[in-house]
């Protein structure tokens, strides 16, 4: 059976959806919990998995709207593991949603997408 | 009573000290403050280029304190069992179209000598620098995996600070210092 997850949001959690049915994954929310990688090892060892196995196209949605430097690197080493494995045959397409204003985050958005060639990665503004 | 609160009070008003926290960091403390410290920037007219860096000040140097801070003393959590937490003290006040905060905790002197290093260089340098070596430490530190990127909260501090930071060192007893830090950060965001 299709791992399905959501855990909801929390002051320094952010609203989380993994369905692996749909090949879609969503974060939304503020991210600044002073134990991240223990919030996001479950998240993470799905990805592992999931990652390795035979998908076409996986769709994160990521719609923080502020998260902490500890944060920062958690979800850099997520994009550079999610870039690891997109190929032509293993599509990745991320859409880094923030709003307008939210200078911090298309500034993040902006060096996170540096070095990410092989996924698709959209700047989504809203 | 050995404390005039009316006393004390008034001093807070008079260096213009709008919130005040003094007492144990942990988590479930931080949250707290975070989501006072939220509805409070929400209803101010201000960018959010300004409030978010506030915000993230404070986060920072919460975790900062969480993480480094010398003097740990044991609290209940919510389910009653006892959690090792730092001691430290958060200030928000405005002053002159500017926000600054300060804390204060106790480092022990090896703590001190990296901190006063690594704050002296980050202050030579610019926005468009901090940007780059915000994002060169992160890469570097990312071979370490179980690493919580000490020094990383400081760079992003630094980036969002209006003004270089202000820090400074008080000897205590047991060969530890008092070190307290202060950011400004200008009401109407970045120009």
């Amino acid at each position: 059976m299709a791992f399905r997850m959501e855990k909801a949001k929390t002051t320094s959690t952010p609203y989380v959806l993994i369905d692996e049915e749909r090949n879609y994954m969503k974060l939304e929310g503020r991210c600044f919990h002073e134990n991240v990688a223990e919030f996001f090892r479950d998240v993470n060892d799905w990805l592992d998995t999931y990652l390795a196995s035979n998908f076409s196209l996986f769709t994160l949605d990521c719609a923080i709207s502020y998260f902490n430097s500890s944060t920062t690197k958690l979800l850099m080493n997520m994009l550079i593991k999610l870039n690891k494995y997109a190929s032509e045959e293993k599509k990745v397409v991320v859409n880094w949603i923030t709003a307008e204003d939210n200078e911090i985050m298309i500034e993040c958005g902006e060096d996170f997408s540096e070095d990410m060639n092989n996924l698709q990665f959209n700047m989504v503004i809203v | 009573m050995s404390l005039n609160i009316l006393q004390y009070s008034k001093m807070l008003q008079k260096n213009n000290i709008e919130v005040i926290y003094s007492g144990p960091i942990l988590a479930s403390s931080i949250d707290s403050m975070a989501e006072m410290l939220l509805k409070r920037l929400e209803k101010e007219d201000i960018p959010l280029n300004a409030s978010q860096s506030v915000f993230s000040v404070f986060v920072e140097q919460m975790n900062n304190m969480f993480m480094y801070s010398a003097e740990k003393i044991y609290q209940a959590n919510s389910d009653g069992v006892l959690e090792k937490a730092s001691r430290g003290i958060y200030i928000l006040g405005v002053q002159d179209g500017e926000y600054f905060i300060q804390t204060g905790n106790a480092v022990t002197a090896n703590s001190a000598a990296i901190l006063k290093t690594r704050i002296d260089h980050l202050n030579t340098l610019d926005k468009k620098e901090l940007r780059k070596y915000y994002k060169q430490r992160m890469m570097a530190d990312n071979d370490n995996p179980e690493s919580r990127g000490a020094g990383i909260g400081l760079i992003e501090i630094a980036r969002r600070a209006s003004s270089p930071i202000e820090y400074d060192f008080e000897p205590l007893e047991n060969d530890l210092q008092y070190f307290t830090m202060h950011v400004t950060i200008k009401q109407r965001g970045k120009e």
